[in-house]
């Protein structure tokens, strides 16, 4: 017998549906204006239903030269990718190590990741911003690329995952077969691990895309913009074009939201995961 | 100039070589004193649009070695001001012209140092292609300096909602429009008789916005400064023509003509599509930023009559040659193109600035235009008249920051958070603040 | 980057091990042991490297630099000491923005948590289409807040947003989002709800799935509600997963940034408004280390600030957190 606090009831779906709705309406609403002509913003009644205007409101877009939009667009792409990467690789890296092989110091090092998890990072942004400065690298992308690089959460997630994904005798077993560390961890562990790299490179590649202070702080040249510094500008601008502004949101959201649904289960099953673990 | 159709394809081709090149040689360009066809790429870094396409191609047509990047149109002042710091602080980054706007280049001038003195260039000889004002304004206190050549001046009017006054029982004639408000006290009594009509539309746009108008003509008609003195104390509190500026947006609030849009929103763009209010001061440049933020459905409904209190300035800016250009040579004579009367009058055509060359302001291109999404209101005229007659104030050491402290309280009135006892406190120790960080 | 060059499995690959017997290590040869005892540092230590120059140094490096009368014009870089945490504390444009700060993070966080806890309820219980469901209340997440603050932007305009228009059909409002304190907070609260409280409420439902069900069983069989069940069973053994996503709520509430200053549209939106009723510590750091003023001392001293605040903030939350969900069983 199953106690009631577990049975879904009429109740339970109907408020579940209600908040998918609350949660997806503001996303459908961005796509409405972003198909309506310019004219219709500040209407009253607000408009609810998408119009035809999306192509045309997109070409004017991509037309703008002010908005830099395309140059946001690729610098994204660049940064994002770059970023996700360089991530996963060297959070596969250090994560294998940490998990399966022995070494001095690998409890204090790794505490030490996971406190550094807590510290709140925009504190850093000012000397980072400094430094970018001697570096000459202000207004250019290595600036918000190069710092990003690794991440101690990435290192932590995979450490989790492959302490419990890879068996301790699949490594020895290659050992003694006479493969080194690195041709173990590429042949052997790497594999394995493919799954939660997934999910990382996910993860990643959306928090990078989104990443807006840091860019914001660095990047202050509106001609070399990333994505959502160009909505920045458009939206703030001496006019604005509010349904170029909502069609380069969404045109910004799109990628992310299809990515969504292909991998929404393994999105949903990292999260979940992580969760458990720490 | 014309050329051949076959010549210009060939300049054409030229052209894209030269831009190869430019682009392949990267670095090689930093000597000072070209050699007559080396390929040079000149940065120019404007803020919003300048309008100076067409001469670009222009002057690119026939400097064939020359290759012209534009940077900012994008850029609102706000965003050009913090690069312009980093640029002089660091000493690299800024293009080889920069633009200032008139409110700006006062700091700047305390380091006169950081830009070519254009009077070792040949800039003495220009004097008389800019309004006496203007050309000063470009002059550092010494006189020993000349750092930067006037683009455009922002001579005033007041634009107006015909379609609106129509509906409120108001004359929509600009002429008559201009008879009805001679002076602030005039267009407040206008605007009550407006609201009694129930539009659905305030009258007035914000408080800010006017507030700067108002501040900048009192300011010229005492003395010539407003919020510092010609020898850059802060007087806000002791200059009358800024109290007297401050009653009198007081007086237009508790009037309730503005519509409290806030200058530059989101809110305030939508109130221009869904015409929520009727009239707005407008310097010459302005009437570009009128047009993009009310669209085509609008076009003919605005018009433009003059605005009360009699003509003042407010806005244009100044082309400088930063010291850390590596082409110094070639970027003065880019500038002296540009703010030549006929680069003024260029950029006039293309969107719109008002020249601050006397020549250009006379250039029946100038005089004769009508703007079409204005019901052909004869902006020429009614801007140029304004322009040479106008007089100029002073601006200090801080006036951005200071102005933006003012006008904040200004708005806070206007929202009903500050009795205006307590505001005008509140702009005087703010603005204290603003000036000595 | 080939930080395991060391590593190459060229030379070991020659020399087979003996036998497939497991050997201790001392059989090992040079190359082996090599491999075995440098691996491991090689393979972390891009982290520690990369970590160590950009996250590490600058954090040092803000300690230093708010000691100093710094700023990006000036030639000379005088040490003052704690001057700059003196004007930091008594500005009262800092308190406010610290005022502002707590309120927007209490306004979020508890209704963000306690939806998502109920939320995670409601997944918890045996659902067709479940994947759709969590999908369908994560999906905000994957939105970039500068998308978020441009879209609840216009939804919470004064005259044309449609939530003041949905407020009028009620005969409620028009409420002026911008310039009313608390109204502000409210609209800013918001974006963050929409945007986390999914994703909280997934990670809870994995932490309920691990809880086992035969405790609820005798709990039933007990008599105990529905109701009841969940204040005594589950909210109890959640209590490590609530705190963990307090402590990150609180990491992430108290430097909110982007939300507020998209919020403000016009000039002088880093002062969060007329009278800096939306202006966080964050963008009052901001407004002080960059445009307009680059006074970067001034603005490494509200980063320090900023920093002690949270982590006293994350200590009471801790110690609240324990002192309420304290039920039967301890942390594990």
């Amino acid at each position: 017998m199953e106690s009631r606090l577990f049975n879904a009831g009429r109740l339970t779906y109907l408020t579940l549906i209600v908040a998918c709705l609350l949660s997806f309406f503001p996303i459908y609403w961005m796509f409405v204006v972003a198909t309506k002509s310019n004219d219709a913003m500040g209407e009253v009644p607000p408009p609810v239903l998408p119009g035809d205007m999306f192509g045309d409101n997109a070409s004017r877009l991509l037309e703008n030269p002010d908005a830099n939009f395309i140059t946001g667009l690729v610098n994204s792409a660049i940064v994002a990718g770059a970023v996700t990467l360089s991530v996963v690789l060297f959070s596969a890296l250090a994560g294998f190590a940490f998990a399966k092989l022995q070494f001095r110091g690998r409890n204090g090092m790794l505490l030490f990741i996971i406190a550094t998890m807590a510290v709140p990072t925009q504190l850093g942004i000012i000397p980072l911003y400094i430094l970018m400065t001697k570096l000459g690298w202000t207004d250019q992308l290595q600036a918000v690329i190069v710092p990003a690089l690794v991440s101690a959460f990435g290192v932590f997630f995979m450490r989790q995952y492959a302490a419990s994904a890879v068996p301790d005798e699949m490594i020895e077993a290659a050992r003694v077969d006479g493969c080194t560390t690195t041709r173990t961890f590429i042949s052997v562990v790497l594999p394995t691990l493919r799954p939660a790299a997934a999910v990382l490179g996910l993860l990643t590649f959306m928090a990078t895309w989104n990443d807006f202070i840091w860019p914001y702080a660095v990047l202050g040249d509106p001609e070399n913009p990333t994505v959502q510094l160009s909505l920045r500008a458009l939206s703030n601008g001496y006019y604005q074009d509010m349904s170029q502004v909502f069609a380069g949101t969404a045109i910004a959201t799109l990628p992310l939201l299809i990515a969504f649904v292909v991998f929404g289960r393994q999105i949903i099953g990292g999260i979940m995961e992580g969760a458990v673990k720490s | 100039m014309t050329v051949p159709p076959r010549r210009r394809r060939l300049a054409a081709v030229a052209l894209a070589a030269t831009a190869m090149l430019a682009v392949g040689a990267c670095g090689t360009t930093k000597d000072d004193t070209p050699k007559a066809n080396e390929p040079i790429t000149l940065t120019v870094d404007v803020f919003g649009q300048f309008g100076y396409d067409d001469l670009y191609k222009e002057y690119m047509a026939s400097h064939p070695n020359i290759k012209i990047v534009e940077r900012g149109t994008g850029s609102t002042l706000d965003q050009h001001t913090a690069k312009l710091t980093q640029w002089f602080a660091t000493g690299k980054g800024a293009g080889d012209i920069v633009a200032l706007e008139e409110g700006l280049i006062v700091q700047y001038k305390a380091n006169p140092n950081n830009f070519v003195n254009l009077l070792d260039h040949g800039g003495a000889t220009l004097k008389d292609n800019f309004l006496p004002w203007k050309w000063e304004q470009g002059m550092t206190a010494d006189g020993k300096s000349l750092i930067g050549l006037g683009t455009d001046v922002g001579g005033m009017a007041m634009c107006y909602r015909s379609d609106l006054f129509k509906k409120a029982g108001l004359p929509t004639d600009r002429a008559e429009v201009s008879k009805l408000w001679p002076t602030w006290d005039d267009f407040i009594a206008t605007g009550k008789k407006f609201n009694e009509a129930n539009t659905g539309a305030a009258f007035l746009d914000g408080a800010t916005n006017t507030f700067n108008v108002i501040a900048l003509q009192e300011g010229g008609n005492a003395g010539g400064y407003h919020y510092y003195d010609l020898q850059n104390n802060l007087v806000v509190e002791s200059n009358p023509a800024v109290k007297k500026a401050w009653d009198t947006i007081v007086k237009i609030i508790d009037a309730k003509l503005p519509g409290k849009y806030g200058a530059w929103s989101n809110e305030w763009v939508a109130a221009f599509k869904q015409s929520k209010f009727a009239t707005m001061a407008c310097p010459a440049w302005m009437t570009g930023v009128i047009e993009a933020n009310a669209g085509a459905d609008n076009k003919g409904k605005w018009d433009i009559a003059s605005v009360p209190g009699g003509g003042g300035n407010w806005g244009g800016s100044f082309l400088t040659v930063p010291s850390q250009s590596k082409n110094q040579a070639a970027a003065i004579e880019l500038a002296k193109f540009l703010t030549s009367a006929k680069g003024q009058v260029g950029a006039f055509k293309a969107k719109g600035p008002l020249p601050s060359s006397p020549q250009a302001l006379d250039d029946t291109a100038v005089k004769d235009s009508k703007n079409a999404y204005f019901n052909n209101a004869p902006v020429g005229e009614i801007f140029a008249t304004g322009a040479k007659n106008l007089k100029p104030v002073y601006m200090g050491p801080k006036n951005q920051a200071v102005r933006t402290e003012v006008e904040n309280a200004v708005r806070t009135v206007e929202l009903g958070q500050r009795s205006p006892a307590e505001a005008w406190q509140d702009a005087i120790t703010k603005s204290k603040a603003a000036a000595a960080k | 980057m080939s930080t395991h060059v060391s590593t190459r499995p060229g030379p070991a690959r020659g020399h087979p091990q003996p036998a497939p017997d497991k050997r201790p290590p001392k059989f090992r040869s040079w190359p082996t042991t090599l491999d075995v005892k440098g691996t491991p540092y090689a393979y972390v230590a891009p982290f520690f490297l990369l970590f160590a120059v950009f996250g590490v140094y600058p954090l040092l490096y803000t300690a230093w630099v708010s000691l100093h009368d710094w700023d990006l014009l000036s030639a000379e870089r005088p040490f003052i000491g704690l001057d700059n945490y003196n004007s930091v504390l008594s500005d009262p444009d800092f308190w406010n923005s610290v005022v502002n700060t707590l309120g927007i993070f209490l306004l979020s966080t508890i209704p963000q948590l306690l939806l998502a806890l109920w939320i995670a309820n409601l997944l918890n219980r045996g659902l067709r289409t479940r994947t759709v469901f969590r999908m369908g209340i994560l999906v905000p997440n994957i939105t970039s807040t500068a998308a978020v603050a441009i879209v609840f932007g216009q939804l919470f305009s004064t005259e044309f947003g449609l939530i003041n228009w949905l407020l009028g059909l009620v005969g409620l409002g028009p409420i002026d989002w911008h310039t009313n304190q608390f109204a502000a907070w409210t609209a800013i609260s918001t974006m963050v709800d929409w945007r986390w409280t999914g994703y909280n409420a997934l990670i809870f439902l994995a932490a309920m799935q691990a809880i086992p069900k035969d405790l609820y069983e005798s709990a039933a069989i007990d008599g105990a509600r529905p109701v009841r069940q969940f204040w005594s069973i589950t909210v109890p053994l959640l209590r490590p997963t609530i705190l963990f996503c307090v402590v990150v709520s609180t990491i992430g509430g108290l430097q909110l940034f982007t939300e507020p200053l998209l919020f403000n549209s016009g000039t002088d939106s880093i002062r969060g408004g007329t009278l800096r009723q939306s202006q966080t510590i964050t963008m009052y750091m901001f407004e002080n280390a960059f445009a307009p003023n680059f006074n970067f001392g001034y603005g490494s001293a509200i980063a320090w600030l900023l920093f002690l605040l949270i982590i006293a903030v994350a200590l009471v939350n801790a110690a609240l957190i324990r002192r309420f969900s304290g039920g039967r069983k301890g942390s594990d």
